[in-house]
């Protein structure tokens, strides 16, 4: 697994953020802030471009930030070239918005050069031949197919807040199924630039600074919530069947083995319960699993007041009597919304609460809004707990609801 | 001017050996560069001069200097037969 995140430059530095509570969220960059003072936002603790190989640096910072997390999970599997099983090795990508900060650029470009007249001989209708190529929503996919020569399909999954969740779901079949036999899925966003951060602000969603402490602005599951933080970052997970696994002698982190997927088919942006336990108890089914059997969640959790209560009670609804003894947390509390790059960065983390026993809090939530009533872990992690299993919930504008069941893989 | 700011992009963008451009035959083609890196080696071209260069393509099956050349017969065409001053830093 790989990830670089607002919490931290590799998988490991983000989950030792995660768990230590830290919030990444801060001030807009100046060029954002003069426009809107108000926002904050979560950015990647590390300049992906000084990452990698300079042959990378004019590629959009969405795909930039999918190589560095690809490179650190295909090195944590042990692969550093084009396998021999090549055509059996998939790319798959979930990405929300593409190339925002190309987008932006050309934008930028094209009215600046309308208007400056200091420089005559240029024209504000002559692009960068790369801009396509650059801006388009399937790059990250491309490139890091292009990266280790992966012939299996390179596929890229749109869905808004839920994209690499379907990503890894998707994958996930594809190699259960028989059609492949490995798949390295990506989840990437790096949106925070001023248009579409002005469109953002333009949903009534984002949150307002904490007056306390700016950083501990998303304020998930919280009485005194006011919405979500757009973060920025990648992650990316190395998914192989268990015999492809065995012959290369690798030990698994864990076994992804539930995928639900459903679709509101009634509202733009408002959640609806009922397709929110669909999609959870179908991951559960799709494991073979109750829900007792599931010790840790990652909610979706984005500090939208109609976000929070519709997915406690999706929660209470699938897990029943369950639901006491489970914990749930929002990570996003601290890394906020990477939209497109969210699923996957969640359900990482949630492996490696597996993995180590160890599970991030709902960092802020100083004052919980009673209609939310679950064990949110709140403020500060949960060490030295057993975990056998986890679920992952994202779900996106547009409809869309997804869940994931991973658990610790017994040979 | 022209060729300064061609070769700058072939050494620092696409790693061509500086000592290459002392060859008195060389050909554009002896570049290796496939066509996202013809378009974006004229686009050096392009951003400071406020035009598209025509069919980049044929490029391909000339000489470097007869490839500067053309691109500066079409700078002029484009600036009522002037050619406009040059320089290496692009606005970009």
């Amino acid at each position: 697994m790989g990830a670089i995140s607002p919490l931290g430059a590799d998988r490991h530095q983000t989950f030792a953020a995660a768990l230590a509570g830290n919030c990444a969220i801060r001030a807009a960059a100046p060029e954002v802030a003069k426009w809107l003072p108000h926002v904050v936002v979560a950015p990647a603790a590390a300049n992906p471009e000084q990452l990698l190989d300079s042959k990378y640096a004019a590629l959009d910072r969405a795909t930039q930030l999918a190589l560095v997390a690809a490179h650190e999970a295909m090195t944590e599997a042990g692969i550093s070239g084009k396998p021999e099983d090549a055509h059996r090795f998939g790319v798959y990508a979930g990405v929300g918005f593409g190339g925002a900060q190309t987008v932006d650029s050309l934008y930028e470009r094209f009215y600046t050069l309308l208007h400056d007249t200091s420089q005559p001989g240029r024209n504000p209708t002559v692009m960068h031949p790369l801009s396509v190529p650059r801006m388009m929503a399937n790059a990250p996919a491309a490139l890091v197919s292009m990266r280790y020569g992966l012939n299996g399909p390179s596929n890229t999954y749109s869905v808004a807040c839920a994209s690499s969740a379907v990503a890894l779901g998707e994958a996930f079949r594809a190699i259960r199924d028989g059609y492949l036999d490995a798949a390295v899925v990506l989840g990437t966003e790096a949106m925070l630039t001023p248009g579409a951060l002005m469109a953002w602000n333009a949903l009534r969603v984002m949150a307002r600074p904490n007056v306390t402490d700016p950083a501990r602005s998303c304020r998930p599951f919280s009485k005194d919530r006011n919405g979500f933080v757009l973060g920025e970052g990648a992650a990316a997970i190395v998914l192989e069947s268990e015999a492809r696994a065995r012959a290369r002698s690798r030990q698994a982190l864990s076994e992804l083995c539930g995928y639900g997927c459903s679709s509101d088919a009634d509202h733009l942006t408002a959640p609806s319960s009922a397709e929110q336990v669909r999609a959870m108890r179908q991951a559960l089914a799709d494991a073979d699993m109750q829900p007792a059997q599931i010790q840790y969640l990652n909610a979706h959790g984005t500090a939208t007041d109609a976000g929070d209560v519709v997915e406690t009670q999706s929660i209470r609804t699938v897990f029943g009597d369950a639901a006491d003894g489970l914990a749930v947390s929002s990570t996003k509390s601290m890394h906020g919304h990477l939209i497109g790059a969210s699923g996957i960065l969640e359900f990482a983390i949630s492996v490696m609460a597996l993995e180590q026993g160890a599970l991030p809090p709902t960092a802020t939530l100083e004052v919980p809004d009673p209609r939310c009533d679950l064990d949110f872990v709140p403020l500060t992690a949960r060490r030295n707990v057993g975990v056998e299993a986890v679920m992952s919930n994202s779900f996106a504008f547009g409809g869309s609801n997804v869940s994931l069941v991973a658990r610790r893989y017994r040979a | 001017m022209l060729e300064e700011i061609v070769k700058t992009y072939l050494v620092n963008a696409k790693h061509i050996d500086p000592a290459k451009f002392d060859q008195p035959k060389l050909q554009v083609s002896d570049f290796g560069l496939d066509s996202l890196d013809m378009v974006e080696m004229l686009f050096e071209v392009e951003d400071r001069c406020g035009f598209q260069l025509n069919d980049p393509m044929r490029y391909l099956d000339m000489s470097f200097a007869d490839m500067l050349a053309d691109i500066e017969s079409q700078i002029r065409a484009n600036n009522n037969g002037v050619l406009p001053a040059l320089t290496l830093e692009s606005g970009r």
